[in-house]
């Protein structure tokens, strides 16, 4: 799993080299529902899917702090 | 754990030589320079919070999950100049808990019975989280330095959080890398289950009140396992990396990696655990503890995945994630997630969503009474069981771009109202409405 990690990195890494969409074409990446990262208002669930289920991380939510015990 | 360790390692190495390579690039134009925010934001964030189930941890893994939170965060973010900004996160939080309640479950007036809530002062609780962060990004927009700080509080439980993080875009701002590091230190100030408080060092044991006052029934010979906590500290110290790429006019992804690992106190003092090589012993319909969780002081968590949103025309947009996690407690989990923004007019949009979730249970999870006196490790928690989850939502946002309706110096930007229902295979249903007002200052 890892390892298949690490490949797509690469990979998208490799991607960069061809890809570059001007200022001017951004307007459809721009739109707030394209923003690569947890609105807001999906803090809160964030929260709660950290309390009660072991996984965290790489959702823009809490990575430590807090018990979360009840 | 070699391996993980390479990792990260090769993570560092990859990030080091990508930001120097790309910094060799990087032009920039200084002439004009937007600000990074234009004017301050407030959003007003709140959330109701239900759940019920037939699990509890505190009760060993039997007993009334029934569970009610009401948090209310406001969020605001502050220009401070062109480049810079400050954002202030605070947060208030009370639930009730009757999980928690069962903490001293004979201090109601009904008989002691785990499925019952008991209305002690542990059956509710506050708390409370104030953030402050702060960014700074460079005259080009290409270089974004930020830092953090946290605390929280709740009755048994206080935070320090801090962290800061680098993020680097290039390629004409289609590539974007980023790593983050956070600490924190948490300190418990630990709670333990009513009836073992007297099989401290200094307690009188089976002469407390507690077993005068109320008969036992089934092993009238109590005598737990319990030694308090010496150390009632928990740190965790995580490091995240990012790489995003715009892939087209309408595409564009992200993958990212979270390293975690924590140390000290990672049980919770007032989780019950029954022995089924020890007899059973009860007060009313309530099993006193054979002991308390004990899970090991340190745990090392990845997690891996990635995000690719594509718009497919003014109307839709799919977003969708990917995660993988793995600790070496025994827990591997799959999150997938896809959400299909609907725009049914230039104001209102509506966001169907489907999140799956499952995990293995840990090395030391075992259901109710299940559990070996000998063993090392135990736990009844079924929130580190083997299990499935299913989450479906729906929500909906107004957006007015021109902030026509204002309160005061407060023009109202956006109104977001979000229902999630969430079912594990295992019994446990929770449901959650959030709902958030975004104001802009002019």
């Amino acid at each position: 799993m890892i390892k298949g990690f690490f490949i797509a990195f690469v990979l998208l890494i490799c991607s960069t080299s061809c890809v570059a969409v001007k200022e001017y074409d951004k307007v459809n990446l721009n739109d707030p529902d394209m923003a690569l990262s947890e609105k807001k208002l999906d803090l809160n669930i964030s929260t709660f899917h950290s309390y009660r289920e072991a996984a965290v991380g790489v959702n823009g939510g809490k990575t430590g702090g807090g018990c979360g015990c009840n | 754990m070699m391996k993980i360790k390479e990792s990260i390692y090769l993570s560092f190495f990859l990030f080091a030589i990508i930001t120097w390579a790309q910094a060799q690039e990087d032009v920039s134009n200084t002439t004009y320079k937007k600000r990074v925010l234009e004017t301050s934001e407030i959003d007003f964030l709140s959330s109701y919070y239900t759940q019920d189930g037939n699990n509890a941890a505190v009760s060993g893994g039997i007993g009334s999950e029934d569970l009610t939170d009401v948090t209310g965060t406001i969020v605001i973010a502050i220009p401070i100049n062109d480049d810079d900004v400050l954002t202030i996160d605070a947060g208030i939080s009370a639930y009730t808990s009757a999980s928690s309640s069962n903490i001293d479950p004979f201090d109601g007036d009904s008989p002691a019975d785990p499925f019952v809530a008991s209305s002690g002062a542990s059956k509710q609780d506050v708390w409370s989280s104030v953030v402050l962060g702060y960014s700074h990004s460079s005259d080009s927009r290409n270089d974004i330095v930020s830092a953090k700080m946290s605390v929280s509080k709740e009755f048994d439980y206080f935070s320090l959080g801090f962290g800061g993080g680098y993020t680097k875009l290039f390629n004409q701002k289609n590539t974007e890398v980023s790593i983050n590091a956070n600490v924190y230190l948490d300190t418990w100030r630990a709670i333990y289950p009513v009836e073992l408080r007297p099989f401290t060092a200094n307690g009188n044991g089976i002469a407390n009140g507690l077993f005068l006052n109320n008969s036992i029934t089934g092993n009238t010979n109590y005598n737990p396992i319990f030694t308090p906590f010496k150390d009632e500290n928990r740190n965790s110290y995580a490091v995240g990396l990012g790489f995003s790429q715009i892939l087209s006019k309408k595409l564009q992804g992200s993958l990212l990696v979270d390293f975690v690992q924590q140390e000290g106190v990672l049980s919770t003092p007032f989780q019950r655990v029954y022995f089924s090589d020890v007899a059973d012993s009860f007060i009313d319909n309530f099993h006193l503890a054979d002991a308390i969780e004990q899970l090991p002081d340190s745990r090392f968590k990845i997690a891996f995945g990635g995000r690719l949103h594509y718009y497919i025309n003014e109307v839709f947009v799919v977003r969708s994630y990917y995660r993988y996690y793995k600790d070496d407690w025994g827990v591997n989990s799959h999150t997938a997630s896809l959400e299909v923004p609907i725009k049914i007019t230039d104001k209102f949009t509506v966001y169907p969503s489907y999140r799956f979730y499952n995990q293995t249970a840990a090395d030391y999870f075992a259901p109710y009474n299940v559990h070996l006196s000998a063993s090392e490790f135990y736990t009844s928690d079924y929130d580190l069981s083997k299990y499935t989850a299913n989450q479906f939502g729906i929500g909906v946002t107004y957006t007015d771009i021109f902030t026509n309706f204002h309160l005061w110096r407060f023009g109202l930007k956006s109104i977001d109202l979000k229902y999630n229902n969430y079912q594990r295979d295992s019994g446990l249903k929770a449901s959650i409405i959030s709902t958030g007002l975004k104001f802009i200052v002019d």
